[in-house]
């Protein structure tokens, strides 16, 4: 079952086309990965998704649901749950608080059983800290638990970001070039984070400039270049598409040569 | 850095020693002052009045991390709702304090839904300009207001023919007042409605995309911010007897940014200790009219270049981190 | 409904009132292109201009042009003032916008207070630079006042563009306001630009204050309203030229001038402030969006 259904996207900034015509399909479970070189419209393509950006043309439809241009909230709502390039931990919180956000959606409660307490705002407060205790166990955080959140390193934010965005239960998890800024060793163990992730059923759509780190765990790849998608298919398949060498491994060896 | 497994254990032994000493040093003052009597317990009722309004601005700026210069406007309306309905309507001082406080949330609602879309120093100047509104109001619609004159004889706080006479009794009650607004703070900030606010103040795109409705809670935020400054302004009318548009002036927003500011943003006993701690000091130097609200500027001023957090590290210590202690589920 | 000559005569005192708003809207813009600080302590600057040529004038009896200008000078400094004791100061620790602009506030309620103890609280005025007047043209009454209102407005926006297009000092001030880093590479002293634009934006208050006192009043409490008002023209004209910032000066104090004669003079500030909610909520990005792009 197709999960994720984007027709025709399509988005302009002033006459300069960002995305055109994108049609993309990310069926349910699957590790799905968008990659391109610099500047090829990933972020935009992955902004109007997650609502961030609104769409000039086209449609996308999550699990039914027409999505095109609904508030950030409301396609969080529906399952759909980013993360950032530019990581958005909430200052001022522990690392514990920042997964206990997560659990907005999955909660339910206001000012009113805030302030009267009946039983059950115990009970689900309990079960907030013990989701959020066991995903920071997941991503292997649980020893920074109480920390200020903007105190941890840059690899282990990546993983308090995705451990808050799994605390919202997520059908579809977007992840916005998790790998960016990582050294070996973390993005090893971010690879490893989400290929687990997946495992436990997780749809995961990932946007990523690094061609190793998804290559290693995607099932299918798309390819964007200059707004447009030039090929998908498996990472076998990509990797000897005539035309993302040319347009993204040529430049990618080229460069490192 | 420290090991992860001493700071996560830290914190909890520290909060638990100094708060009892802070809050033992707050009722020896809190003694010391009942028993000395005077011009001190007047000082302390101001304290608790602006107290009581610091806590609500704290729901807006300190948890949610927005910026309101004006939440004056709100304890205006306080003030003058319960000035008008006790000494012209005769009605019972808390159905009085009530209904003002009902206007003002009311008020908050339909002016904070288009305002608190606006961002930066057109947010700022948007909500500075509903004080000034406010303001020359109270000034000029002398027929609701009586102008500068303002109104006097405001009854005392109480219920039915029982009135608050006492001036220690007058304090004994607003302390419990401002007490119960700290317990509320405390409650709503340890809940999912609290985290989503704190959420918002520390990413909103992050909050957003975790399906938080920013917008609605800014309101609710704005509006629990509104209801605080609107009881105090009741409060300070009951407790002096005396209102006029000076007092809910610039005077007020500066003074109460002094003291939310001396005890720390965002921290959930902050407001209060700051209110006591900054009208103190004024007191200790003698200071008196308008050398008071030069010190106040004057603090304000040194605390923004020099301390920007605030007193924090003593408001730190107030911070509760989790909900339900096991002391208090039993 | 009110006369036509009411009418026209609302219209003429309105387009000097909006004169003076537009100087303050001036400094408004100086002070934001230069550092990207609202400050909103400007209206305190209008105050001071006033009370200074006041008292200047009436106490030690010097005459209008010298206290005018020794006033304007002398708030000029007190802008200086503000700018070294606490404005580089909290810009140098990056200190939030809020922060910059409760600090704003904080000087108004400060320099409003020393006032109140050293001069007193009570309004005050001084007579038109000119004696005589009004010129009447059939029913309509021109003070002379008016006259030089337009006449230093004028002055003042003409000295201000030469000034930012022809000196040195002034360009290197709109490099500034362009981009503060790069111009600081180029060899420009930025902190120095920075008291530049409090002392420039301090005597445009100061002048607007001169200017208006004889036809209202002065007292310590005007500044609160001058600002808003100067804000306001601001945000009409964009925060952008001089030229643009009198023009949205002039817009209001024309429907401000209306409202007097529709509801009466104690609601002048409720009219403009009302306006200015409803430019800020209908144009969330100001009305050319200058502002916003910074904030």
């Amino acid at each position: 079952m197709t999960l994720l259904k984007v027709r025709n996207l399509t988005k302009r900034f002033d006459g300069l086309i960002a995305n055109k015509d994108i049609n993309l399909d990310v069926p349910e479970g699957s590790l799905f990965a968008v990659i391109g070189p610099n500047g090829a419209g990933k972020t935009t393509f992955f902004s109007m998704i997650s609502g961030f950006l609104p769409s000039t043309a086209g449609t996308i439809e999550f699990d039914g649901h027409d999505i095109t241009r609904k508030p950030q909230d409301q396609i969080a709502a529906l399952g759909l749950i980013r993360t950032f390039q530019l990581v958005q931990l909430f200052k001022g919180m522990s690392v514990a608080e920042n997964v206990e956000v997560g659990c907005h959606l999955r909660t339910k409660g206001g000012v009113a059983s805030a302030l009267f307490r009946p039983s059950w705002f115990y009970q689900q407060e309990t079960e907030v800290r013990d989701r959020a205790r066991e995903l920071l166990d997941f991503v292997g955080l649980s020893a920074q638990s109480e920390q200020d959140a903007d105190l941890l390193p840059y690899g282990q934010r990546r993983l308090l970001e995705m451990a808050r965005a799994l605390a919202a239960k997520p059908r579809l998890l977007l992840l916005d070039e998790p790998a960016a800024g990582l050294n070996t060793q973390e993005t090893d163990a971010l690879a490893l984070v989400i290929q687990k992730i997946n495992a436990q059923g997780t749809t995961v759509l990932l946007i990523e400039h690094d061609m190793a780190l998804v290559t290693r765990i995607a099932q299918r790849i798309a390819v964007l270049d200059f707004g447009r998608k030039i090929a998908e298919g498996t990472p076998d398949e990509i990797k000897q598409h005539p035309d993302v060498i040319a347009a993204y491994l040529g430049v990618e060896e080229a460069e490192h040569a | 850095m420290t090991s992860p497994a001493i700071t996560s254990t830290r914190p909890t032994i520290k909060f638990d020693r100094i708060s009892v000493i802070l809050w033992i040093g707050a009722a020896v003052l809190f003694a010391g002052v009942f028993a000395y009597g005077g011009y001190l317990i007047t000082v302390m009722q101001l304290a608790m009045i602006y107290g009581v309004f610091c806590i609500g601005l704290n729901f807006f700026m300190g948890y949610t991390g927005q910026a309101s210069f004006g939440q004056n406007a709100f304890a205006a309306i306080g003030g003058y709702g319960t000035a008008i309905l006790c000494v012209q309507y005769n009605m019972e001082p808390v159905l009085a304090l009530v209904t003002s406080m009902v206007v003002a949330g009311v008020a908050a609602l339909v002016v904070g839904y288009p305002t608190l879309r606006l961002r930066g120093h057109y947010l700022a100047m948007a909500t500075f300009a509903l004080g000034l509104i406010t303001y020359d109001i109270s000034v000029q619609w002398t027929s609701l207001t009586q102008g500068y004159m303002g109104y006097a004889g405001i009854p005392p706080l109480g219920i039915g023919s029982y009135t608050i006479e006492d001036e220690r009794m007058k304090l004994v009650c607003l302390t419990v007042l401002a007490l119960i607004g700290l317990w509320i703070s405390q409650r709503l900030r340890n809940s999912r409605f609290g985290r989503a606010l704190r959420a918002i103040s520390g990413s909103e795109p992050g909050a957003a995309a975790l399906g938080i409705k920013i917008s609605r809670y800014k309101l609710i935020a704005f509006v629990i911010a509104a209801l605080y400054a609107s009881a105090s302004g009741s409060l300070f009318a009951h407790t002096v007897g005396f209102i006029s548009p000076e007092v809910f002036g610039l005077h007020m927003v500066v003074v109460t940014f002094t003291m939310l500011y001396v005890g720390g943003v965002g921290t959930i006993a902050g407001p209060l200790v700051g209110a006591i701690v900054a009208s103190l000091l004024p007191e200790i130097v003698r200071s008196t009219g308008r050398f008071q609200d030069v010190a106040y500027a004057a603090i304000l001023l040194l605390m923004l270049i020099f301390a920007p957090k605030g007193l924090y590290a003593v408001g730190d210590l107030f911070r509760s981190r989790k909900v339900d202690k096991p002391e208090t589920r039993a | 409904m009110p006369s036509s000559v009411e009418l026209i005569q609302s219209l003429i005192n309105g387009v000097g009132i909006g004169l003076v708003y537009g100087l303050v809207a001036i400094g408004f813009s100086v002070i934001y292109n230069a550092s990207g600080i609202v400050n909103f302590a400007q209206g305190v600057f209008v105050m001071l201009g006033g009370m200074f040529a006041h008292t200047l004038l009436t106490t030690l009896g010097i005459p209008i042009w010298l206290s005018a200008i020794v006033s304007t000078i002398a708030v000029a400094g007190v802008g200086i003032l503000v700018q070294i004791l606490i404005i580089t100061p909290m810009w140098v620790r990056k200190a939030p916008l809020f922060a910059i602009i409760l600090a704003t506030l904080a000087i108004q309620l400060l320099i409003e207070q020393i006032i109140i103890i050293t001069l007193g609280d009570q309004p005050r005025t001084f007579p038109s630079f000119t004696p005589g007047g009004p010129l009447k043209i059939g029913e309509i009454a021109l003070g002379y006042q008016l006259f030089w209102i337009l006449g230093c407005g004028a002055l003042m926006v003409y000295a201000l563009t030469q000034f930012f297009n022809r000196t040195r000092m002034g360009r290197a001030l709109r490099a500034c306001s362009q981009n503060a880093e790069a111009a600081a590479l180029l060899g420009i002293p930025v902190n120095r630009m920075l008291m530049l634009s409090f002392a420039l934006s301090a005597a445009l208050g100061a002048v607007a204050g001169i200017l208006i006192t004889p036809t209202q009043y002065t007292a310590y409490s005007v500044g609160g309203p001058f600002g808003i008002n100067g804000f306001i023209a601001a945000i009409i004209g964009g925060f952008g030229s001089a030229p643009a910032a009198l023009i949205g000066g002039i817009v209001l104090g024309v429907v401000q001038s209306g409202a007097i004669v529709f509801f009466g003079a104690g609601f002048k500030n409720v009219v403009a402030l009302t306006v200015l909610l409803i430019v800020l909520l209908f144009f969330p990005n100001g009305l050319f969006g200058g502002l916003a792009k910074k904030a």
